[in-house]
């Protein structure tokens, strides 16, 4: 199955309703794949007019407690700040996928360009199986979190048939949606609110008081970046000489390339930090212990490379090994993503 | 241990319903599979090329592949990637009727198909493909003919169906061809 068919089906298991987009490679065929999958269980997909619309969309059906998602390229993510940061502020859950081109948007997706006191979860699947495992767990720890949660995927990720077979998860008891605006109690006087601003009417009375809302916002930002346990595959670290840091699919060609030099005999190790934020800051801490230094591959021209920086805090020389690196098309297929420019890269850190 | 194959050619030859044929038929026979396409914006006669990883365990290989144990080259247009992938050892097949040059690599076991002339044969250009993928199956006995006849009508879209038996026929052409 194609990772894009694999990532709708999973949405659709983790019970996903709602989807909207606007088409853009390779974020498109997951919406194609979306207006096949959602109708046939009671769900609706819309082919928005630009991404604005989609994620205005995404946000109306996720006030009504449906869980929902969207998505788009790093670029139509651009178009989507304003509203990420205020569905963050008005505390509701939404998966958003990043199909990015290459690997330039990990800030983008780690930091986010809206504004306000938020930050959102962002997980990062090396391929098709971690995928549709990944995609679930995210409309988990949205609906957990009431927060929106990002998937940062890419055009291999969405082009790459694996075998694979999309189960439903079970994390558990289903969150409380006792928020949900469901229209029932309009006019009596107790009906809901949800917005960016809170979940008080203003009354001539009491007044409006918005410190009230945003430090629960913050209170609740804090609560889940200390609830969610970072997540990270990390191997052959121990004698390692040099750990090498890399996720998505460079990390699964970074897997090959270590493997490769511990074949020549090089004391190689890799760290996949699969939460991006999280970020698993102390299993790299960890995995760099005793190691001669630490390289980061990344295809851009540097931006995981300061969260790594932070993790190891000087204490291991910090190689950046990356370079962003794209062929014609621009789409993100990377001539530099060879196992064996990537094993001189490796090894040439150590040099 | 696992086994790739890379697909190469233009445009409109039929390298990713190929490459879906071969994998579909892994997959039915019980294996672990991984394809990556890649091609540009061309419909006809630009880039393409497809990775194959088969394995009897899930595929731990990227979405593409540094060297190859087989390659199917059907035209010498943007070759060269394919060409620096091939080891010593990697089962070559080259479509004879089209592919123009050598295949300069030390050591490969290369084998001369006339796809393109036994396509235009049964009477359809556009099975070339289909020929080079039975001659595939003969030569490396990495999937079972039958498997390839079942792959190839789960792989054509609906409106193709019709198709089904001359590509069946095409892949046993190849077959023949490759003995």
């Amino acid at each position: 199955m194609e990772g894009s068919e694999a990532i709708a089906e999973a949405m659709v298991a983790a019970g996903c309703r709602f989807f909207a987009g606007y088409p853009m490679t390779p974020f498109t065929e997951i919406l194609e794949q979306m207006a096949k999958q959602l109708p046939p269980v009671g769900g609706v997909c819309m082919n928005a007019e630009s991404e604005l619309e989609a994620v205005g969309m995404a946000w109306g059906a996720a006030a009504t407690g449906t869980p929902a998602a969207t998505g788009s390229t790093g670029q139509g993510l651009s178009l989507m700040q304003e509203s990420i940061a205020e569905l963050a502020m008005a505390r509701l859950p939404l998966v958003v996928l990043n199909m990015a081109r290459a690997q330039g948007d990990y800030w983008q997706a780690t930091r986010g360009g809206g504004h306000g006191d938020y930050r959102t979860p962002v997980l990062a699947p090396m391929d098709v199986p971690e995928a549709v495992e990944l995609t679930q767990r995210a409309f988990h720890w949205a609906a957990t979190w009431r927060n929106p949660v990002l998937v940062f995927g890419d055009y291999y990720l969405a082009h790459t048939s694996q075998s694979v077979d999309v189960q439903p998860i079970d994390f558990g008891p289903a969150p409380d949606v006792s928020w949900a605006l469901d229209g029932s109690s309009g006019g009596s006087g107790r009906a809901k609110l949800v917005s960016p601003l809170g979940t008080q009417k203003q009354r001539d009375d009491v007044g409006y008081d918005l410190s009230e809302h945003y430090l629960a916002c913050a209170a609740a930002t804090h609560a889940m970046l200390k609830g969610i346990e970072p997540m990270a595959e990390v191997a052959l670290c121990d004698d390692a000489d040099v750990v090498v840091v890399a996720y998505g699919t460079p990390g699964r060609y970074i897997r090959a390339a270590v493997k490769a030099l511990r074949e020549r005999g090089v004391k190689a190790g890799y760290v996949r930090p699969i939460t991006l934020l999280p970020f698993p800051t102390e299993a790299v801490a960890r995995a760099a212990e005793g190691a001669k230094v630490v390289a980061v591959y990344e295809n851009n021209q540097g931006q995981m490379v300061d969260d790594v920086r932070l993790a190891v805090l000087g204490r291991t020389p910090v190689s950046f090994i990356g370079g962003l690196s794209l062929d014609t098309s621009g789409f993100g297929i990377a001539p530099d993503l060879d196992v064996t420019i990537l094993g001189d890269r490796i090894a040439g850190a150590l040099s | 241990m696992e086994r790739e194959l890379v697909l190469s050619g233009i445009g409109g030859q039929g390298i990713q319903l190929a490459a879906q044929v071969v994998a579909r038929a892994a997959i039915a026979e019980g294996r672990e599979v991984q394809l990556f396409g890649s091609y540009g914006g061309m419909m006809r006669g630009g880039n393409t090329e497809a990775t194959i990883v088969i394995g009897d365990e899930p595929v731990e290989a990227p979405p593409t592949v540094g060297s190859t144990w087989s390659a199917i080259l059907m035209h010498h247009d943007y070759v060269e990637p394919t060409l620096a992938r091939l080891r010593p050892g990697s089962i070559v097949l080259r479509n004879s009727t089209v592919y123009e040059g050598e295949v300069a690599v030390d050591g490969i076991d290369l084998h001369d198909i006339p796809a393109t002339d036994l396509a235009v044969d049964l009477g359809n250009i556009m099975t070339a493909s289909m020929v080079m993928t039975g001659a595939y199956a003969r030569l490396t006995g990495l999937v079972a003919l039958a498997s390839l006849d079942a792959a190839v009508a789960e792989s054509l879209p609906p409106y193709r169906t019709k198709h089904v038996e001359l590509n069946v026929t095409a892949l046993r052409a190849g077959w023949e061809a490759a003995c």
